[in-house]
């Protein structure tokens, strides 16, 4: 009889845990995405130092910049400051911040996130010297951030500190006080607010980087602010964030829906799989299935195709032999592409043939209404003639004789078959054997920079919503992302003329004129498309699409 | 070891032996070992797919129905009736699916629109040249460095054991992988000119064949250089060797007409069933980027191709794995029944 007792009292207990169990596992939500990743930890998620859109998309949802984008249109709104006014020579800018946002940190042992206190115990918020902190650290050439060139024009001192020619403490920011952040630049530039809102100036925690050291973005140690919070880094596996409460949300980032969200770093196949099998939510489905998914009842309901803010083109190094020597057959080159083709046929994402560098709906960028006949187009016949007049400059008899071309790619996803659909349209329109050179990927954009090859497959996506960011960022002759070597005076003056000029539709003819230089005159790259987001999204969740290349996770949450 | 024929004694008059050999026609080992491959019905097998795939890879360009590298984009994906009966989750336009119909390709269309039989054809190539010269390299090199080192033993044998040994301690795939890279970065931006800048052009014009090959070479031959110098060790002893240097052979004739033709027999069965390893580690190279270049076609690269679309396309794999697959079943069928029909106290032993 004892026993029974006993077996009833052991019974209700386990009842009772099973139902508090049930219960949060039922309450949490937990949204898993591959969107934006690929296989492979991202490069960093240090806001600091991070280049790439995979940690970019990781860091967003923790860090949010005095400014961010809207994610629908990509205009500018408040991120972490309320407002912000310019000075009258247009020069300074003063931001004033929201008043006590905690730095928040996931704890393991109690499995909730709690605010950072300082040695006193009070907590730590988000102040105006964290933003200090981080235009010091981002430009300090110790820190060797790759992308600091981009604030390093909008800050007094900013290239000479990265020079080394300068220390931090000359930089021109400033905490006025705890909340209002105040920054000079050295010339006027219309969308300085886009850049004050980057992430590789968000807010960092000067405490927590002395502390931790390299280390401070593993999960013991990262703290952050935004909508979510680091739990748990899985190298080359996952990185989890947790929905943070202390982040009070803005009319602009409101506060998280879901409890988590899980980033799986798998790349389009391994995605798809998982999606099918239901462990991932939201995908970009791999390309060599979009026919399937287009003629599935359900898969195509899952489907979006949205805007991607990103060229894909082939870079022409002009120092190299042969594709340096002769502009006209850098012109037959780009005319001999079919694009149309290579988007209906390869690609098969709805994206937009390209005719120039800029992505259309960029700000001042040149768009097809506007400049329907800028830049270079599929053509055999002026391909053709562009040829003869090169096989002229090269001094060769025929398209055979012209010395051996190599088109280097990084051997990842749908790249290999882009890239053998150029080099078969190249040998068919004009008889030119490229040769292809497939590389490993993880070092590709490094070998780029280091010494590119005659021909490379690149794309560019924006960092800031302006023209500036693709013209002047890649292709100015000083510009520390021309691999190709790009030079031309011409093309350097128009793109600093438009980056300081304040009309739209003035910029935008200056910039169509730069572009006509790029793509047509000197040819320093070949366009080929204009991205779109390919996304698959499980109909339980409810979420937003992003245009600017960096998701919303706070907008997203799970309906059922 | 071969079965040596001893002599009869003198006891039985000539005569009476020459009417014997009237009846009983005398067989060599390799005739005996033939009539013993022939029973072996799998063997045979084997030797007509590899003889068949070798006559389909030196006919390739008359028996393909297309070039592998033409490209009708329009026709990407394209698959003839009958494949997408195959598979239950192919459907064709036509029945609200997603598959263009077309009857211009036997076998289908890749994703780039080329002819999945010209491709599968021509990589046939790839892998027999594979095949072949992973056994040459390691006839060529293994043989002789195997025959020097048994014969001549002592403080020769162990420095070229001792080389043997060091580059057997770096695991073979792994050393070719890394071979691969290495070739694929330094041969990729060489000065015009260099003797870099003429290998890799040559690497290019063979569609990127030669640093597998130099790859597949260089880690071929210690197998065979360990076996090789095992047996001749075993052999050098036996009776009649010591019966050829007694009567005084040149140490040249006694390894080429007494040592080499004794060892031969586990050599060759060995090379067999070593020839599809070479056939997987050139498939595994194509598999993950680092083997033939594109467009050329390569069973492997094919299989890794065809492995994107699997659940929409997944003939584009099928056939490729099975040609490779027919290939190294063909060699170890063969390998096995040299092995019965050469080496016959092996027989029925694994």
């Amino acid at each position: 009889m004892n026993k029974g007792k006993y077996l009833g009292l052991v019974m209700v207990l386990a009842m009772t845990l099973t139902l508090i169990v049930g219960v949060s596992a039922q309450e949490m939500k937990v949204i898993h995405t591959g969107v934006g990743m690929v296989g492979g930890d991202p490069e960093s998620i240090d806001p600091n130092l991070n280049e790439a859109s995979q940690g970019n998309n990781i860091i967003r949802t923790m860090y949010i910049g005095l400014t961010t984008q809207d994610e629908e249109t990509g205009d500018v709104v408040p991120g972490l400051a309320t407002d912000w006014s310019q000075s009258e020579d247009g020069l300074t800018w003063t931001f004033n911040m929201i008043h006590d946002i905690p730095w928040a940190k996931y704890n393991a042992d109690t499995d909730t996130v709690e605010q950072v206190m300082d040695e006193a115990g009070n907590p730590r918020y988000v102040t105006a010297n964290d933003v200090v902190y981080s235009w010091k650290r981002v430009l300090d050439p110790a820190t060797a951030s790759t992308y600091a060139y981009v604030p390093a024009e909008f800050v007094v001192n900013g290239t000479a500190v990265m020079a080394g020619e300068a220390s931090v403490d000359d930089l021109a920011v400033k905490a006025v006080d705890d909340y209002t952040f105040e920054i000079t630049a050295p010339e006027a530039v219309g969308f300085a607010t886009n850049i004050y809102g980057l992430w590789m100036v968000n807010p960092v925690p000067q405490w927590a980087i002395e502390e931790c050291g390299d280390s401070w973005t593993e999960a013991d140690c990262m703290p952050s602010y935004g909508p979510f919070v680091l739990k748990d880094w899985s190298h080359d596996e996952s990185i989890t964030v947790v929905k943070n409460p202390f982040w009070p949300g803005t009319d602009y980032v409101p506060q998280a829906q879901a409890d988590e969200v899980v980033f799986h770093f798998l790349d389009p196949q391994t995605q798809f799989a998982e999606y099918q099998a239901d462990t991932l939510d939201a995908i970009n489905p791999p390309i060599e299935e979009l026919d399937r998914i287009k003629s599935d009842a359900v898969l195509s309901q899952e489907l979006s195709i949205g805007t991607n803010p990103c060229t894909y083109y082939i870079g022409i190094n002009a120092e190299k032999p042969v594709v340096g020597e002769s502009v006209h057959l850098r012109r037959a080159l780009s005319y001999a592409v079919d694009r149309q083709s290579i988007v209906d046929n390869v690609t098969k994402g709805g994206q937009i043939p390209a005719q120039w560098f800029s992505r259309p709906g960029l700000n001042a960028a040149p768009t097809l209404e506007t400049n329907p006949d800028l830049g270079a187009k599929f053509d055999v016949a002026k391909a053709q003639e562009e040829l003869t007049l090169a096989l002229d400059e090269l001094g060769v008899a025929s398209a055979a004789d012209i010395p051996t071309i190599t088109l280097a790619y990084n051997d990842s996803s749908g790249h290999a078959a882009i890239m053998q659909a150029i080099q078969q349209m190249w040998s068919t329109e004009l008889g030119i054997t490229v040769q292809l050179d497939p590389r490993d990927p993880s070092t590709y954009f490094s070998s780029l920079s280091e010494d590119a090859p005659q021909l490379y497959r690149s794309g560019w996506c924006q960092d800031y919503p302006d023209a500036d960011n693709f013209l002047r960022g890649v292709f100015r002759s000083d510009s520390q992302q021309n691999d190709p070597n790009f030079v031309n005076a011409d093309f350097d003056a128009l793109v600093d003329e438009a980056r300081l000029a304040t009309d739209t539709e003035e910029r935008r003819a200056l910039y169509a004129q730069a572009e006509e230089i790029l793509s047509v005159d000197q040819v320093g790259m070949i366009p080929i498309y204009w991205y779109t987001a390919v996304q698959m999204t499980k109909p339980y969740i409810e979420r937003t699409y992003s245009v600017v290349n960096r998701e919303a996770y706070e907008n997203w949450n799970i309906t059922q | 070891m071969a079965v040596v024929e001893q002599p009869q004694t003198n006891t039985t008059p000539r005569a009476e032996v020459a009417s014997l050999n009237q009846y009983v026609k005398g067989e060599s080992l390799w005739q005996d070992a033939w009539k013993r491959l022939r029973r072996n019905k799998p063997a045979i097998l084997g030797l007509a797919v590899i003889l068949a795939w070798i006559i389909i890879a030196i006919m390739a360009s008359s028996l393909a129905p297309k070039p592998f590298d033409i490209q009708v984009l329009a026709d990407n994906n394209a698959a003839p009736r009958w494949v997408i009966d195959l598979f239950p989750q192919m459907i064709a336009k036509d029945d609200g699916g997603y598959v263009t119909v077309s009857t211009n390709y036997p076998l289908g269309a890749d994703n780039l629109g080329r002819d999945l039989l010209s491709r599968v054809i021509y990589g046939a190539r790839v892998s027999l040249a594979v095949a072949f010269i992973g056994p040459m390299t390691a006839l060529i090199v293994g043989l002789g460095v195997g025959l020097l080192a048994g014969y001549v033993g002592g403080r020769v044998d162990n420095a070229l054991m001792r080389i043997v040994d060091l580059m057997y301690a770096f695991p073979t795939l792994l050393f070719v992988i890394l071979l691969m890279t290495f070739f694929r970065t330094s041969f990729s931006n060489p000065p015009p000119g260099s003797l870099a800048a003429a290998l890799g052009s040559l690497d290019a014009g063979s569609g990127g064949m030669l640093f597998i090959f130099i790859g597949i070479g260089l880690t071929s031959w210690m197998g065979m250089a360990r076996l090789a110098r095992g047996q001749v060790l075993s052999v050098r002893e036996k009776e009649y060797i010591e019966a050829a240097r007694a009567l005084g052979g040149k140490n040249r004739r006694i390894v080429w007409s007494h040592v080499l033709p004794n060892i031969l027999g586990p050599i060759i069965v060995s090379e067999t069933l070593t020839i599809p390893s070479y056939i997987s580690t050139e498939a595994f190279l194509s598999f993950i980027g680092l083997g033939v270049n594109p467009p050329t076609p390569s069973w492997g690269m094919m299989i890794a191709e065809g492995s994107r679309s699997i659940g929409s396309y997944p003939h584009q794999a099928l056939f490729p794995a099975l040609a490779l697959f027919s290939v190294m079943f063909a060699f170890n069928f063969l390998g096995d029944g040299l092995r019965d029909a050469l080496d016959p106290r092996m027989r029925g032993v694994d």
